[in-house]
């Protein structure tokens, strides 16, 4: 098409733009239930939330004046960042790596695990079954299962480790913040596998058969036609199993918070764990503080993931 | 493209009728009950005559005590409903891990229990949203409470905002047969006694723990409590409460004294469930117990025994725990009405007494107490006795609520970290909060 535009171009735009608008309109009776839902669900709670982060309240969620106190919510003696005993630059840094770490090795797993899944051998589907698994339990389940099995007395998993000899006593495990932090990463890839998992599953059963063909005809070695062909075709299926995973990971309390047997203010905390400690210490004004911090940071990330993998590029 | 647009035409359109639906059964439930609500307010300013012209709702939210809780309650009720049979009475019973939680979604959502069971009152009393409590309960009632038991449930300024429904008193329970074994003849009073005791018992080297100090987010605010009161001190500085004062360290530096000479459970951070399962297996040898922790033992076949909690100078302290009772103002003179009647039947002798039991814990009212000390069998008349000697926690002083959160966040670092730079961090976050 060439690029210079015909008048009877700039016609058709403009008709386009008028009917657009009119059916924007006539759609919004349509559209307006979701929207309604939308701003019910979505927008009133958040708003909701920025606006109790400016008031004092006590730790059983009663009000403590009716005027707002600024910014002590966040950075006053009792603020979200500023309360004494709170180490809260190791906090920001573990919800960095906890993010980082699990959507990563997430993300590789998959990766491998998707590859295996694509090939035709005896028992797949069986196989695919059961790595939805971790998928369709309760991630509350799941982590209850594993705070059990590493309970240092009587849990499975730790008998396990000192029966083959890997460990020579048991350990409480999730009773020290920094183990139970790592467990925590562990249990979280587990839960996040199956998703990613399929997502990629579904980009691979999309990479077209002849391509391959092609490459092979012309000489590629199976690595090169992984990294140079389905690879990059790969890459909108792992943008989104990626930026959904960051999203999620984020957001996940249930694991941490189920792991985490160490009370208070640990050094094994992510920001949204910290502020379910907040919520029951300090009351909903200082832990809605904190929400919109968290907030924040997690935009803060995802737009860090966007600049810096550019998951949107076309396939070049 | 279009058919996407119709797809979502569609989804839009279901989604429409599906709230509108649910719309309309929201709306229509209050127009039913409008009448019936419209009666009540006009009839609110003088309650009803007859109890049995009483006609509204009132709620309660209480604790799971033990399985029977639900059941315990039920009974009541259905006596209750015999001479009210128009009042409905909505009980919501919830776990004690997260009662706190529970108590504040019911604060915030301003849907208050005319009757809470909690183990705190002063921040509700302080931000004016209870009854007083001998506004409800009848003269015969107040009467009948223990009267030491019942100053527990006073505000600062002497205002009776809550009335005790359960007590629990903490004594060293110890397992008789560690203590035969390692040849301790004599029960610790003092903490040489205690250490002496301890480290004999850690000389028999058979995995057997000496002293269970769980300083979990569930029990830290009453084993610190002991240690604090064993060195002769209290949380209070006056009026004030304070964390960090001279006594208060001592006490901490006792404990850190125990956990580093190896004689406590390795793990502070502990729940009492933990050291419980400990002294029930016959691994733990002393523990600060109530009557669900030796009645646990002596379910596995363990023999313990009951003693004072050793100070310093070998005077015996215990501590008391109560439950209260508190009774929100909803702005209703029917729901008061109906309030008080169903708390005087909770107090009344018949129906107390099975409703006490099924928590495991002891009971308050002085009538019940006289009974039970006359009935009781070994251990538990020991309890019993001690409810007169407890000393209680500051429960009614509003920073009390801060400084047990801290104690519950942070005791455990005792193992690792000083005790007065511990102590100064609590005082800090409680000051914090003030």
């Amino acid at each position: 098409m060439s690029l210079i535009a015909t008048p009877k171009m700039v016609e058709q735009t403009k008709k386009r733009k008028i009917s657009g608008g009119w059916e924007t309109l006539r759609a919004l009776p349509w559209l307006l239930p979701t929207l309604i839902l939308i701003a019910g669900v979505v927008l009133y709670p958040a708003g909701l939330m920025i606006y109790t982060s400016f008031f004092k309240y006590n730790n059983k969620g009663i009000l403590r004046s009716p005027d707002p106190v600024g910014l002590d919510n966040y950075i006053g003696k009792a603020g979200a960042l500023t309360f004494p005993g709170v180490p809260i630059a190791r906090i920001l840094t573990n919800t960095v790596v906890w993010v980082v770490v699990v959507v990563l090795i997430t993300v590789i797993v998959s990766l491998l695990l998707a590859q295996f899944l694509n090939k035709p051998f005896r028992g797949r589907k069986l196989l695919r079954l059961f790595i939805i698994l971790p998928w369709a339990c309760s991630v509350v389940m799941t982590a209850t299962v594993f705070r059990y099995g590493l309970q240092q007395n009587v849990g499975l998993f730790n008998r396990l480790l000192v029966d083959t000899g890997i460990l020579e006593t048991t350990r409480a495990f999730t009773k020290d913040p920094t183990s139970a932090f790592w467990v925590g990463v562990f249990v979280a890839v587990y839960v996040s596998l199956p998703f990613t998992t399929y997502t990629i599953l579904a980009g691979l059963q999309a990479v077209p058969g002849d391509v391959l063909e092609a490459a092979h005809v012309d000489g590629a070695h199976s690595a090169q036609r992984y990294w140079h062909i389905v690879l990059p075709l790969l890459r909108p299926a792992i943008a989104t199993a990626a930026l959904i995973n960051i999203i999620n990971v984020f957001n996940s309390l249930p694991i941490l918070r189920i792991l985490q047997e160490t009370p208070g203010y640990h050094t094994g905390h992510i920001t949204t764990t910290l502020m379910y400690e907040y919520q029951s210490a300090l009351g909903p004004g200082v832990s809605s503080a904190l929400s919109v911090v968290n907030f924040l940071f997690c935009l803060v990330i995802i737009a860090i993931y966007l600049i810096i993998v550019q998951p949107t590029k076309e396939v070049g | 493209m279009k058919m996407r647009v119709y797809k979502l035409g569609v989804a839009a359109l279901v989604g429409a009728f599906a709230l509108t639906a649910c719309g309309g059964d929201a709306a229509e439930t209050p127009k039913t009950d409008a009448p019936a609500g419209g009666e009540t307010s006009a009839a609110g300013e003088a309650p009803a005559a007859s109890a049995g012209d009483l006609n509204t709702t009132i709620k309660i939210l209480a604790p799971s005590y033990s399985d029977s809780s639900q059941a315990d309650w039920d009974r009541i009720t259905a006596k209750f409903n015999e001479e009210y049979p128009n009042v409905k009475v909505e009980l919501q019973i919830d776990g004690w891990d997260n009662f706190s939680q529970s108590v504040q979604a019911r604060i915030q959502a301003n849907d208050y229990p005319d009757i809470l069971n909690d183990n705190a009152f002063s921040s509700s009393a302080e931000a004016g949203l209870l009854y007083p409590i001998d506004e409800l309960l009848s003269a015969e009632t107040l009467a009948n409470i223990d009267a030491g038991l019942m100053d527990n449930g006073k505000g600062p300024d002497g205002t009776q905002w809550a009335a005790p429904d359960i007590a629990s008193a903490r004594m060293l329970v110890y397992n008789t047969d560690i203590f035969e074994k390692a040849g301790i003849s004599e029960v610790p009073k003092s903490w040489a006694d205690l250490e002496a005791a301890a480290e004999k018992i850690k000389a028999l080297g058979d995995g057997t723990y000496a002293y269970g100090m769980p300083l979990g987010s569930e029990e830290a605010q009453v084993e610190s409590s002991l240690w604090v009161w064993g060195a002769g001190g209290n949380w209070t500085d006056g009026e004030a409460l304070k964390a960090n004062s001279d006594v208060a360290v001592e006490g901490f530096t006792q404990m850190k004294k125990m956990f580093d000479a190896g004689y406590t459970q390795p793990n502070l951070e502990d729940n009492r469930q933990d050291t419980t399962d400990l002294l029930a297996a016959g691994k733990l040898a002393m523990a600060i117990g109530h009557g669900q922790v030796v009645g646990d033992a002596e379910a596995k076949g363990i023999k313990v025994a009951l003693a004072p909690v050793p100070s310093k100078d070998g005077e015996g302290v215990a501590i008391g725990v109560t439950d209260f009772i508190v009774a929100f103002n909803n702005n209703d003179a029917d729901r008061k009405a109906a309030t008080a009647a169903y708390l005087n039947y909770l107090y009344s002798d018949e129906l107390y007494e099975p409703w006490y039991k099924g928590t495991g814990l002891l009971p308050v009212t002085t009538s019940t107490i006289e009974k039970g000390k006359a009935e009781a069998t070994g251990n538990q008349g020991a309890f019993l006795d001690a409810l007169s000697v407890v000393k209680f926690q500051p429960v009614s002083n509003p920073a009390w609520d801060a400084l047990q959160t801290a104690l519950q966040q942070n005791a455990y670092k005792i193992g690792t970290e000083e005790p007065a730079a511990l102590l100064e961090q609590i005082e800090a976050q409680v000051a914090a909060q003030s």
